[in-house]
């Protein structure tokens, strides 16, 4: 029998049941829907991350007390040592080491006139800070080499607070209080955006000198640098772990006490979560199919026994085995099929939904699409070979005598 | 010789109990006879009529069709056989409701992979042959019974089989109906075709110009030039024998 004529009959079969195909095909609807739709929004966020990341900068080292990402319980980092100043220090004269900037920070109410502002990020920094962490100074000047041994009383203002505080005001050469402290406006940062839905633009940068002389000494230091030219990141980091350890004395068999962070290790801990994610959507996803194809075998199971005397007949008239067995096929597979299209439609539909609604940046990938129609088509070919084979091998005696 | 049956038994297991169907039937059927085989519910017809048409092999015995054994052969070149040789004629019409006459006509094409574009043509033909060409396009349901089942016959005779097997043709028509049928068989004959009637009504089965009877699965008597004119139609004295 011709392919045309059995997805024509097959069509018509299902278009007498409309009902019954429809509420079949929901399981296999809901499956490649929600593939189609979790895999927009992972690319989306895919994506939105990937350029945050960059924002972060890629060949930046930062050595901290704790790690940006905690694994395990908060036993394991108690009682760490701070680092200093001197650690600071030391890490600057490794050969292996370009540019170092340290880097204290708090959080404290400012104010200009009538506006106020309460708990913003305040920094102590170096000139190397603009370099390494990507700053860029949209008016004024950044921090230099004089404002920090001089321990000058200037701020550097990130756009939020230039614009919470001054308004359309200039707000160059203007004084500001940070904490109680009358500081000198010397510069403008240009907007960087939010990392993981925190704004990084409600932050102040003064010298570190100056943060420490008016907000404290006796706070741990992250060491923010580069690999000099021509090193590896990962010679760089080992350099600096090994000099730690020997600084800190940490014993030969413990692991450090203090962490060396970089981009990679925010792309591996994102990694970990998506995969997580996909993971969960595989689950889903199978769960939803198994249902869906259970939900197809059993309509097919009982078009098949409803159709007996029709099989008997279409035997006797020379139907060969294969021909009933690939009519029967075809249905469970046009079944799955147009639940998948369905499904598809729908899930790329949420992944717009989502990209109009919100900031993720959702998109429908080829991927997904593949993949979400491979396995409705897998699922009606899996599904529908047991009724199809049973309605192939029907005798047609007992067919066409059944009532 | 068009059918040739030696010593055909058919055995079915009913549970553990052995049911002999056919006890041994020996029957030859030339190219263009008119048989009826009669005999009461149970006498075995409709297994020597499933045997016949390929729808089942025997348990012993030989049956050739057109010289080739049916024995041993397998489902499918069953299907193939059938395809080709048979066209069957139910009492109870069995047209697919969802299709249309027309369509219900070019099944067997299809199933006997004839090309697309000869199909239209040929089902015209048979249809016109059944004078049903104007109602082709409408389904089953809104076709009489007498309509239905020119269908049917029209369905039956599209491949141009060896044989046309008709079970208990009038058994759902009324006797007017039932009549008219039996004409198109007679006009079927006429054109050399090979009819079997399967039937336990004697005025359908005097119809035919020789008569098997079955009993216990044995044949009982075979009688030739019986036929009978009681029923009227048109009848050439060629076709007495």
């Amino acid at each position: 029998m011709e392919f045309r004529e059995t997805f024509v009959s097959a069509l018509r079969t299902l278009g007498s049941h409309k009902m019954r195909s429809a509420l079949t095909m929901l399981g296999i609807i809901i499956g490649a829907g929600s593939l189609v739709a979790v895999m927009s929004l992972i690319a989306g966020l895919n994506q939105s991350v990937t350029t945050q990341f960059q924002s972060v900068g890629t060949d930046i080292i930062s050595v901290s007390k704790f790690p940006w990402v905690q694994m395990g319980s908060s036993e394991d980092y108690r009682g760490r040592k701070d680092i200093t100043m001197h650690d600071s220090d030391a890490i600057e004269s490794l050969p292996s080491i370009g540019l170092v900037a340290p880097n204290i920070h708090t959080r404290r109410g400012m104010s200009y006139g009538r506006e106020s502002m309460r708990r913003v990020r305040v920094s102590g920094t170096t000139p190397e800070y603009e370099t390494i962490d990507n700053y860029a100074v949209e008016s004024g000047r950044f921090l230099t080499q004089f404002d920090v041994e001089r321990r000058r009383q200037v701020v550097v203002i990130a756009s939020e607070v230039s614009e919470k505080l001054f308004g359309l005001r200039d707000p160059i050469g203007k004084d500001m209080q940070i904490g109680g402290k009358k500081f000198v406006v010397i510069g403008i940062l240009e907007e960087k955006g939010d990392i993981f839905g925190e704004t990084l633009d409600e932050h102040v940068l003064i010298p570190i000198t100056t943060f420490r002389k008016a907000f404290g000494s006796r706070r741990s230091v992250v060491v923010d640098c580069q690999p000099a030219d021509g090193v590896s990141m990962e010679r760089a980091m080992d350099d600096i772990r090994a000099l730690l350890r020997v600084r800190r004395q940490v014993p030969r068999d413990k692991p450090d006490d203090f962490a060396v962070n970089t981009q990679e290790d925010l792309t591996a801990s994102y990694k970990q979560l998506t995969g997580v994610l996909y993971f969960a959507m595989t689950g889903i996803v199978a769960l939803a199919l198994l249902v869906g194809g259970i939900g197809v075998m059993n309509v097919m199971l009982v078009s098949v026994a409803e159709r007996t005397r029709e099989i008997g007949v279409r035997k006797a008239i020379g139907a060969r085995r294969r021909d009933v067995t690939s009519q029967f096929l075809i249905e469970s597979v046009i079944l799955t099929a147009l639940g998948g299209a369905l499904g598809i439609g729908g899930g790329a539909g949420i992944g717009v939904l989502v990209r109009v609604a919100t900031p993720l940046p959702a998109a429908t990938t080829p991927a997904a699409v593949g993949l979400a129609v491979g396995f409705s088509l897998i699922t009606g070919i899996v599904f529908g070979v047991y009724p199809a084979l049973r309605a192939g091998r029907l005798n047609p005696i007992q067919a066409l005598s059944y009532e | 010789m068009l059918i040739q049956l030696e010593g055909v038994t058919k055995v079915y297991e009913v549970g553990t109990e052995k049911v002999n169907a056919l006890g041994g039937v020996s029957l030859s059927i030339e190219k263009n006879e008119y048989l009826a085989i009669m005999g009461p519910s149970g006498s075995g017809k409709s297994t020597l009529m499933n045997v016949i048409g390929c729808l089942d092999t025997p348990t012993s015995g030989s049956y050739r069709l057109k010289g080739q054994e049916v024995g041993d052969l397998d489902d499918d070149e069953l299907a193939e056989i059938r395809s080709a040789e048979i066209g069957f004629v139910f009492q109870t019409f069995n047209l697919l409701p969802r299709m249309t006459a027309f369509q219900n006509v070019e099944l067997p094409l299809i199933y006997s992979k004839a090309h697309r574009r000869t199909r239209a043509e040929r089902v015209w033909g048979v249809m016109d042959a059944v004078g049903l060409r104007d109602r082709a396009m409408h389904r089953p349901s809104e076709l009489s019974g007498g309509q239905r089942q020119r269908v049917a016959i029209a369905r039956a005779l599209i491949n141009n089989p060896s044989i046309i097997l008709a079970d208990e043709p009038t058994g759902n028509l009324d006797s007017g109906t039932g009549e008219e049928i039996m004409q198109v068989f007679e006009g079927l004959h006429r054109a050399g075709n090979t009819i079997i009637l399967v039937t336990h009504e004697e005025y359908i089965a005097e119809h035919a110009n020789r008569i098997i009877r079955l009993h216990d699965g044995l044949i009982s008597s075979d009688e030739r030039g019986v036929r009978g004119s009681s029923l009227g139609g048109p009848v050439g004295s060629a076709e007495r024998v």
